[in-house]
């Protein structure tokens, strides 16, 4: 990796923000791509970031720093990114299903999923069947679907009977997760795919859109 | 056999006659059961204590009974929204379930979101003699048949974390460790001069803690929980058997914490709570801790008591009583309050399972 793009690497992994902004102006001086910074730092950095919550070397307040330093970059690189034709590689609406306000998981799982090259629409918490439906007719290629209790998860169910419903089941992919959620459940509902947690969600969905 | 002995018994590793039984409900699970009892509730059920009868939980043939002073009491507080005395904001939010709508207190606002209002913030005075008349009654009351336990969970993290945000607290403890030691201070010193009061007014065991676990891992590092929680604990732990060195002390965490657990009997702790089963094995648990601790809950609430068959909460009973509870230091309960998803049948299948199981007939 070019030294320059190593430092904006590290500086993620560092969950340092400042370092990444300090940062990210000498190679676009020098004529390196927007794109390729995103694809050759940024994203290979958050995919770190990700093993090393699977190999329990990380933890949520190392995942949160980190996903904020790339998130730094990634709002300057953006109209860059725009401005040059790369598109990102695919759209994911989540939300926390309704009757449940707990969110950071699917904050993190978001964040994961960005820093995975995804455009997120995030509808938030308290989320109805009908709001996930309208985004899934807006043009999304992954719907996340997130809940934290057994009194919500059966929303999960109403929810994607109504995505079925709708007509356009076949237009998106569903993963679910959740503290109270299994692959079996997701299996039941109908559901593309189950996260154990967020970054198990990145790799889960850039597995189902390719 | 009076209740507080059978307790007593299990904490002290011996075999009661039975295994003893603590349950806490959600409002609405109550209204149900309330119902289903024939029994005359007259104020809505406030699983954090407040004007509590325990009429019910006596009725059930429960062997401890709990008050709790502390900022989770905050929980369930009014049907409408509200701002707590520490200025932390709650909504009150519905849920449809097979069995009715149910409504949960949730957090929305935090006064601490803004570093600025940090050092000018004043919590409330733990020292008001108004915050124990109810725990002083229920011990006066309750205390020669019952073990009662202080209630003082949110003790360090959740209280923090509602003063501050759940994110905004992670980044600051991962960023900035002397505002996090200047935030984590501040209920931890309210929930300390609490507990001491609890011990000084005579309940046989302090009930604190936080939520450390997420599902499958720790929420923190071990290591962080080393630097920011473990010397906190130890000192309360200390300072309470300091008062009364009887005091049996229980950590309340959710989710998986299996790193920690060595440290938390390192510290002095006497009861581990409520060993989430969908997160931490606890006949595996058990076997690797069970001669230092004792267990508190082990019923799973995120399957087994709402999905499953009465047969399945009977057989997870039996199993619990059998790889747990053999030689005593098991409380049976569920793994949090008793969620309106839970069908009555399965809710009796617990209780009856576990009231009429001798020990002597495994």
């Amino acid at each position: 990796m070019d030294e320059k793009l190593k430092l904006i690497y590290n500086a993620i992994l560092e969950g340092d923000m400042e370092g990444v902004v300090n940062n990210i102006q000498a190679p676009l001086d020098a004529g390196v791509a927007p794109g390729e910074i995103l694809n050759t730092a940024l994203i290979p950095a958050m995919d770190k970031v990700g093993q090393l919550f699977e190999e329990g070397e990380y933890f949520v307040p190392e995942m949160l720093v980190a996903a904020r330093a790339m998130k730094a970059g990634l709002e300057i690189l953006k109209p860059l990114l725009v401005d040059s034709g790369v598109d990102p590689v695919g759209k994911v609406a989540l939300g926390t299903v309704k009757g449940d306000l707990h969110d950071i998981g699917k904050n993190l799982v978001a964040m994961m999923l960005e820093g995975a090259g995804f455009e997120i629409v995030d509808l938030g918490a308290d989320v109805s069947p009908d709001q996930f439906v309208a985004a899934v007719r807006d043009g999304v290629d992954v719907v996340g679907l997130s809940a934290l209790l057994t009194t919500t998860m059966p929303a999960m169910e109403n929810t994607i009977r109504a995505i079925k419903e709708s007509g356009l089941r076949d237009r998106v992919k569903i993963i679910v997760g959740g503290a109270p959620v299994t692959a079996e459940y997701a299996r039941q509902i109908g559901a593309d795919g189950y996260a154990a947690d967020a970054s198990q969600a990145a790799t889960l969905a850039r597995e189902l859109i390719s | 056999m009076k209740h507080r002995e059978r307790v007593e018994m299990a904490l002290n590793h011996e075999r009661p006659d039975r295994c003893p039984m603590q349950i806490s409900f959600t409002p609405e699970f109550v209204d149900r059961l309330r119902a289903d009892m024939e029994l005359q509730g007259k104020q809505v059920h406030n699983p954090h204590g407040g004007g509590n009868t325990y009429e019910l939980e006596r009725s059930l043939g429960e062997d401890m009974l709990l008050t709790s002073v502390g900022w989770a009491n905050s929980y369930y507080m009014d049907s409408k929204p509200y701002i707590d005395e520490w200025g932390v904001g709650w909504t009150v939010h519905p849920y449809e379930t097979p069995f009715g709508q149910g409504h949960y207190t949730e957090i929305v606002s935090h006064p601490l979101a803004d570093a600025a209002a940090i050092p000018s913030y004043q919590p409330p005075d733990p020292n008001r003699p108004e915050l124990y008349g109810d725990s002083e009654q229920m011990v006066h009351d309750f205390k020669d048949e019952y073990w009662i336990v202080g209630v003082t969970v949110t003790t360090i993290f959740e209280t923090a974390w509602a003063l501050r945000g759940l994110e905004q607290m992670m980044l600051d403890m991962a960023m900035d460790p002397d505002l996090t030691n200047h935030i984590l201070d501040i209920p931890f010193h309210y929930h300390l001069t609490a507990a001491k009061r609890l011990v000084e007014l005579g309940v046989d065991m302090v009930w604190t803690g936080d939520d450390m676990g997420a599902q499958h891992q720790m929420m923190i590092s071990p290591k962080m929980w080393r630097t920011y929680f473990k010397p906190r604990m130890a000192t309360l732990i200390s300072e309470l058997k300091a008062l009364n060195p009887d005091v049996k002390v229980a950590y309340h965490t959710d989710g998986n914490v299996e790193p920690i657990i060595p440290e938390l009997i390192e510290i002095g702790l006497d009861v581990l709570n409520p060993v989430q089963p969908a997160s931490m094995d606890p006949a595996k648990i058990k076997k690797q801790y069970g001669k230092q601790l004792s267990f508190w809950g082990t019923i799973d609430e995120q399957r087994t008591l709402p999905f499953g068959t009465q047969e399945d909460v009977a057989n997870e009973v039996r199993q619990r009583l059998a790889t747990v509870g053999y030689d005593g230091g098991l409380i049976l309960a569920p793994t949090h309050h008793v969620q309106l998803d839970t069908p009555l049948e399965n809710f009796w299948a617990m209780v009856n399972t576990i009231v009429n199981t001798p020990y002597e007939t495994l």
